[in-house]
């Protein structure tokens, strides 16, 4: 069993008025270390997947398991709490809150998680320095390129240590230069530190840097395959 | 950090959040405002009742107020009055002899209070020569000189210098009659007490009094039935007259406020009446907060989402939503009670004329001046009202923050 485990997930949005099938039947494993790309044309269902992965949504029928435990019952805190303790997000955009200076987007989640100051400290400074920013540590988001705040944003995921990181399109409002380099920034984290990430994104040079690409039709998976 | 962030958070939109806080400081200041104008009105109505009708304390035998009879006298009034001036908080004493009766002038007559005095002693206690309108205050040395206002002298057809006539029943249980001339007209703007009573000299009125007597002139020196006394400390009033009371158990001793109960009244009154202004001013602020915050909150939809996303639960949301309401509602409070305590220091100092408003406060026993007055528990009543009304107005903007659901604020992304 791995760190995801999906089970013949289907989502069916607005069931009583107009269904819109978004996932039908979705199974499939992730395992720890992994570098995954979810792919397939627009309305296909891959931000519908993350979410239902992430607990942000539930889905009609069907299990979603991470690290072994079984979300599907979790009420809304509940679920707000493991997503705090074992998932990390980075979104398209909106991911940092403005009024925050990019240490304190880093060190807020652990915050949350009521650990010491001197932890937030240092992992705060670790993390930033792992996405090349320790020289703009105070600077708020405003004051960053997009791909800064993606790359803030991606720090502020792996603040509190996740089980992986789910990102839905990152590099959709990056230029191609930016995008790259959040790219090299992923695929370190993922080979020195074992990061696991899951992502969805449209560009072509996002899917070549996967190892695994699954590819999503009409809210089913059409092919998963694996490169090396 | 949920501090930190929620101060920021004001500031992002600096301009609205100005106006709130100067709304808010505004409402404060408007709200000191007018109970300092209305506790100022309270205490010139007193401070013109105590100096014109009541005095701080009143002594009288404990029959008097019932009956208002005549042989209820106060024994030994007049070295009772230099026991009283020793008193350190005494500043002032008079000692009258008062009757009921009838007053006739050559059309017409009425029924008065005759407050018979010693001008000395009066003059530093009630009634003075300031008060007198036409004619002078008791100056020149002849017998049966009488004050009374205009008021009762226009009801009575007569003018400065006219006879009166004054029926009353004597110690004896007499009715007897004297002339007496007009030499001062008075006004102290209290027009009951002004058609209701006129002065005489002490020593006429008592030996009208014991006439029938046959040792009148022992009787006739010690004859009184009020004392009225003045205090250098007004704040001392019941603390001096529980002293003279076990002193004087024989007396009854009272304060203005039972001597006058609609003092009391007014005064209690005055001091709820900051209450509504402050209440209906908050009130009115209210809807201003909320919408505020509900725009901020609808503004912000997509990153209260990114919170909750990424593990920020319910309640942390709603204390953060609220504390920006706290913070957007207390930032006003220091300017609004500084330029209230400004205000009411300021007109409290040079008071507000009125007069070219109206006279009519003269007519209530008013003078045209207001000095603005605040007590102090009124400016923690405002901060107290403030904190309520702000954690009031966060609660519908907060809920309204952690019913949203994090997927559909993401998907807008
Ligand atoms: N809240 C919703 N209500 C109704 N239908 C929805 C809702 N969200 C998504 N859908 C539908 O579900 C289907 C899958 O949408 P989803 O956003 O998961 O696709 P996607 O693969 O992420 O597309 P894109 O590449 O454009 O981001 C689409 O047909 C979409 O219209
Ligand atoms: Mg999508």
């Amino acid at each position: 069993m791995g760190v995801i485990h999906v089970e013949g997930v289907s989502k069916i949005y607005n069931p009583d008025k107009i269904p819109v099938t978004a996932l039908q039947g979705v199974s499939l494993t992730i395992e720890a270390g992994e570098f995954t790309a979810i792919v397939g044309p627009s309305g296909s269902g891959k931000t519908t997947l993350l979410n239902v992965i992430g607990g942000l949504d539930r889905p009609t029928s069907g299990r979603v398991a991470v690290g072994g435990h079984e979300i599907t019952g979790l009420s809304d805190n509940e679920l707000i709490d493991f997503r705090k303790e074992h998932i990390g997000f980075v979104f398209q955009a909106y991911n940092l809150i403005p009024v925050l200076t990019a240490r304190e987007n880093v060190s807020f989640v652990m915050l949350l998680q009521n650990r010491p100051a001197a932890e937030r400290e240092a992992r705060t400074q670790e993390l930033l320095a792992a996405v090349g920013l320790e020289d703009q540590i105070d600077k708020r988001p405003a004051e960053l390129s997009g791909g800064q705040q993606q790359r803030v944003a991606v720090a502020r995921a792996l603040a509190p240590k996740p089980a992986f990181i789910l990102a839905d399109e990152p590099t959709a409002n990056l230029d191609s230069h930016s995008a790259s380099n959040l790219l090299d920034i992923m695929a370190r984290l993922n080979e020195e530190e074992g990061v696991t990430f899951l992502f969805s994104t449209h560009d072509q040079r996002v899917i070549d840097r996967a190892r695994r690409v699954i590819t999503l039709v009409d809210g089913a998976i059409a092919r998963d395959e694996y490169r090396s | 950090m949920i501090y930190l962030m929620a101060w920021r958070n004001i500031w992002r939109n600096p301009t609205r959040s100005r106006v709130v806080i100067l709304a808010i400081a505004l409402g404060i200041w408007a709200a000191l405002f007018m109970s300092g104008f209305a506790t100022g009105m309270m205490r010139n109505y007193i401070q013109n009742a105590i100096t014109n009708v009541v005095s701080h304390i009143q002594i009288h035998h404990p029959e008097y107020q019932a009956d208002n009879n005549v042989r209820y006298t106060i024994p030994g009034a007049d070295s009772l009055r230099k026991t009283l001036l020793a008193i350190p908080e005494v500043k002032a004493v008079s000692v009258r002899t008062l009757v009921n009766g009838m007053i006739a002038s050559s059309q017409t007559a009425r029924g008065v209070q005759v407050k018979a005095i010693t001008p000395g002693e009066e003059a530093t206690v009630g009634l003075s020569a300031d008060k007198i309108v036409e004619g002078d205050f008791f100056a020149e040395d002849r017998k049966n000189n009488l004050l009374m206002s205009k008021k009762l002298a226009d009801r009575l057809h007569v003018a400065l210098r006219s006879k009166v006539v004054l029926t009353f029943q004597d110690l004896g249980g007499n009715i007897t009659s004297a002339a007496f001339r007009i030499t001062g007209l008075y006004a102290i703007g209290d027009e009951p007490f002004e058609e209701g009573h006129v002065f005489v000299r002490r020593q006429d009125l008592n030996r009208l009094l014991v006439a029938d007597l046959t040792d009148s002139l022992n009787v006739e020196q010690h004859l009184a039935h009020e004392i009225a006394l003045l205090l250098s400390t007004p704040d001392q009033v019941d603390p001096v007259q529980a002293e003279l009371q076990k002193r004087l158990p024989g007396l009854r001793i009272e304060t203005y406020r039972e001597v006058a109960p609609d003092l009391r009244l007014y005064e209690s009154q005055v001091q709820s009446v900051s209450w509504v202004y402050l209440i209906v001013i908050m009130l009115a602020l209210v809807f201003g907060i909320i919408n505020t915050m509900l725009m901020t909150v609808l503004e912000r939809y997509k990153e209260l989402g990114m919170l909750m996303a990424i593990g920020m639960n319910k309640w942390r949301v709603f204390r953060m939503i609220m504390l920006e309401t706290l913070f957007l509602s207390l930032a006003g409070a220091p300017l609004g009670l500084l330029l209230g305590w400004g205000t009411i220091t300021f007109l409290g100092h040079r008071g507000l004329d009125l007069s070219r408003f109206s006279d009519a406060l003269a007519q209530f026993g008013m003078s045209n001046v207001v000095y603005f007055a605040v007590p102090q528990e009124t400016y923690a009543q405002a901060v107290f009202i403030l904190v309520c009304t702000a954690f009031l107005a966060s609660l519908y903007p907060a809920w309204k923050a952690i019913r949203l659901r994090p997927v559909e604020a993401i998907r807008r992304i």
